[in-house]
């Protein structure tokens, strides 16, 4: 027994640093979900691309494998940039391939939606290659702050930036959608979207903006996953958009604080799985997870149970 | 009357030319394959064996090739996929002058081509896949010039004992056949020297998170962590997160690991005083070796593992179909007959290369490497003693 207790703190760090990033990319899922009723299944994509763009940001301020200025400097313009190149493609992906689809039969839109996530797979293959990029982390971090040991756990510098910004990011959103007017009009078009058009909202404004934060959110989780993982490549998007969708599902679809809370509580669980049984059956427990909290309440940990409008 | 002449001449005449069964015409070309996965995450590799089988057909060309026809070269993408390493193979044999294929290097790929190749009698000379069943399935024309997994398990349970002087082993294995097999092979070895604190989990490739997995091993307390993955930037954050968790073991990686950009570079000084084994020598320390290697990186640059015994594999193969073309004509199964004839053949590798009834190379060697500063510096050979 005592060789599972003296893991439990290091799988705790473990699962929350895993757990932060798929509730980033769960975010994109949910809000999409929440607002459209559509699963945007490129989004996966959206978080490579994220992933690449921290890369090169990083590759064009590395001379001679040192960086040529601040390490904070770098690693804020890496999100920055990642944000704002996914946030791009999220909202082209939404006029390209979603807008004119809007009012056709759902199943239209989630084709559309596997297309974009082909597509844009592809093009990262074609003008980027299969080859594995490493991040090149070590000039970011001074040597004596690369591993802190607190108690029995060892959080590396890069695990704690991960927790910190994601848990930053989350705080931000969700006062944004608390508190501000913005926030008001996507809680209100998430209800009904045509009451919200009747009362002057801008609709296909706020379907834009959901994209843009949800694309934005993505990238960002994909620059920081190559910072904490050091290496991206054209393949990530679909393991990442597999779980970050897995996590949407088990918080509740639809409900952000939901996604928030699937996707911590899916990285915990797998972490944790590891420590209890061969890790092997890492992904079967996370899954077995998601079925149990489905049959028991099919809406989701907090999603809300809506009735069937006739 | 003559017309009937005429065409019981032609056919005559055609007839000569086409040869029985599928020989063919040395004049009418000469074409060799190449089989690996030359996009993906093991390119870099795959790319070294295929550029190094070109230094071997160039040198063959520039002599004035078979016969004083120029070999042509031809390479066939698997991606890792066997799915797309089948479409390969049934390429390469509807090629009526293809008359031997390098590869494929992956065992899995292999396993999933053998009948496709073996059906066809077109030899294949593997220079990587070492999953031991591959030439236990009855088949003639499979080669190869890398020793076996269980030789090389069996060596490096051998060389974790005399070297490390291990007591606990935990082995971490990626789940694809050549891993598995790998991890099988090795523990068996183990517990047939005594060492029985083992333990084994595995990892999916490409997953970039081996974080739970490996303070599972932290909490075991191994002398040494036998990381068995495929690619070199899957043994890259195996051995950053080691160290980053503090686990107090030498890392020992696999064959995929050497390879000074995607392991060393990658992890950022996190390897250094890891050990890896790989099929290959040291190639730089054998003299016959020195042409290729000067060759190779003056056209190439820098060599792994993965290249010398693509050259070798491939001047082997030259060297039976040149035999097999000595008559005027040629067929695939006079090729799988000399490859089985070749004994001692003394080539770049520090030792002469015997095929064995199955196709195996007899008396296999496994090399073992440790990480200083930026190279690997050969520690060892273990040939099964």
């Amino acid at each position: 027994m005592d060789i599972y207790l003296q893991q439990l703190p290091q799988q705790l760090v473990n699962g929350l640093t895993l757990g932060g990033v798929y509730a980033l990319i769960a975010i994109g899922y949910t809000m999409v979900y929440g607002i459209l009723g559509m699963l945007n299944f490129a989004h996966g994509e959206i978080y490579m691309i994220g992933g690449f763009t921290g890369w090169w940001v990083l590759y064009l301020l590395t001379k001679s494998n040192e960086v040529i200025m601040h390490a904070a400097l770098v690693i804020s313009l890496m999100i920055i940039a990642a944000m704002a190149v996914s946030a791009l493609v999220g909202m082209l992906a939404e006029r390209v391939a979603y807008r004119p689809l809007r009012n056709a039969p759902r199943i239209n839109l989630l084709l559309s939606a596997l297309g974009v996530s082909i597509f844009l797979q592809n093009l990262v293959l074609n003008y980027q290659g299969a080859k594995v990029r490493s991040f090149h982390i070590s000039s970011l971090i001074p040597e004596s702050l690369r591993v802190i040991q607190i108690g029995p756990a060892v959080f590396s510098f890069m695990r704690a930036l991960v927790i910190v910004i994601t848990f930053l990011l989350m705080g931000l959103l969700a006062l944004m959608i608390k508190k501000t007017k913005v926030g008001k009009a996507m809680r209100a078009t998430a209800q009904d979207i045509e009451a919200a058009a009747f009362m002057g909202v801008d609709v296909d404004r706020i379907v834009v903006l959901v994209f843009l934060i949800g694309s934005a959110l993505g990238g960002a989780a994909g620059t920081l996953v190559g910072l904490l993982f050091t290496q991206v490549d054209y393949y990530v998007g679909f393991q990442a958009g597999l779980k970050g969708f897995t996590a949407a599902v088990l918080g509740g679809i639809g409900n952000i604080y939901g996604a928030m809370l699937g996707g911590i509580l899916l990285g915990l669980a797998e972490s944790l799985a590891v420590t209890f049984l061969p890790s092997a059956y890492k992904d079967v427990v996370a899954f077995v997870i998601l079925i149990t909290v489905l049959i028991v309440r099919p809406w989701g940990l907090m999603g809300e149970k809506i009735p069937e409008k006739v | 009357m003559k017309k009937g002449i005429l065409i019981a001449f032609s056919i005559f005449t055609v007839l000569c030319f086409v040869g029985p069964g599928y020989s063919a015409d040395v004049k009418k070309g000469i074409h060799v394959g190449d089989a690996g996965a030359f996009t993906g995450d093991a390119a870099a590799p795959c790319m070294e064996i295929f550029n190094s089988a070109q230094v071997a057909v160039d040198e063959w060309n520039a002599k004035g090739g078979i016969q004083g026809v120029k070999i042509e070269h031809i390479m066939g993408d698997d991606a890792m996929d066997p799915a797309q390493g089948m479409n390969v193979a049934h390429k390469f044999v509807a090629d009526e002058l293809m008359y031997g294929v390098i590869g494929p290097p992956m065992s899995h790929v292999a396993q999933a081509t053998l009948k496709i190749y073996g059906d066809a009698n077109l030899a294949t000379i593997t220079t990587a896949a070492s999953k031991p069943e591959l030439t236990e399935q009855g088949y003639k024309h499979f080669f190869r010039v890398n020793a076996r997994n269980d030789a090389h398990g069996w060596n490096c349970a051998l060389f974790m004992q005399k070297q490390l002087k291990v007591k606990r082993v935990a082995v971490l294995n990626e789940k694809v056949a050549y891993c598995e097999n790998m991890a099988t092979q090795t523990i068996a070895g183990l517990k047939k020297l005594g060492i029985t604190d083992i333990l084994q989990e595995t990892i999916v490739g490409g997953a970039k998170d081996y974080s739970a997995v490996l303070t599972k091993v932290k909490a075991f307390k191994p002398d040494v962590l036998f990381f068995i993955a495929t690619t070199a930037p899957d043994q890259a954050i195996g051995v950053r997160q080691t160290k980053e968790l503090g686990i107090d073991a030498i890392f020992f990686g696999t064959e995929g690991a050497r390879d000074k950009k995607d392991f060393i570079q990658a992890s950022e000084g996190a390897a250094e005083g890891a050990y890896v084994y790989h099929f290959g020598p040291d190639i730089y320390a054998i003299p016959a070796a020195a042409g290729y290697v000067k060759e190779y990186e003056s056209k190439y640059g820098v060599l792994s593992g993965f290249g010398p015994p693509a050259y070798e594999a491939m001047n082997i193969l030259l060297t039976a179909i040149d035999q097999a073309a000595k008559d005027g004509d040629i067929s695939r199964k006079e090729v799988v007959e000399n490859l089985h004839k070749i004994k001692n053949y003394e080539g770049i590798l520090g030792f002469p290369v015997t095929f064995d009834q199955k196709g195996d190379l007899l008396g296999s060697a496994t090399y073992f490497f440790k990480v200083v500063g930026n190279d690997f510096q050969q520690i060892t050979v273990m040939t099964g003693k």
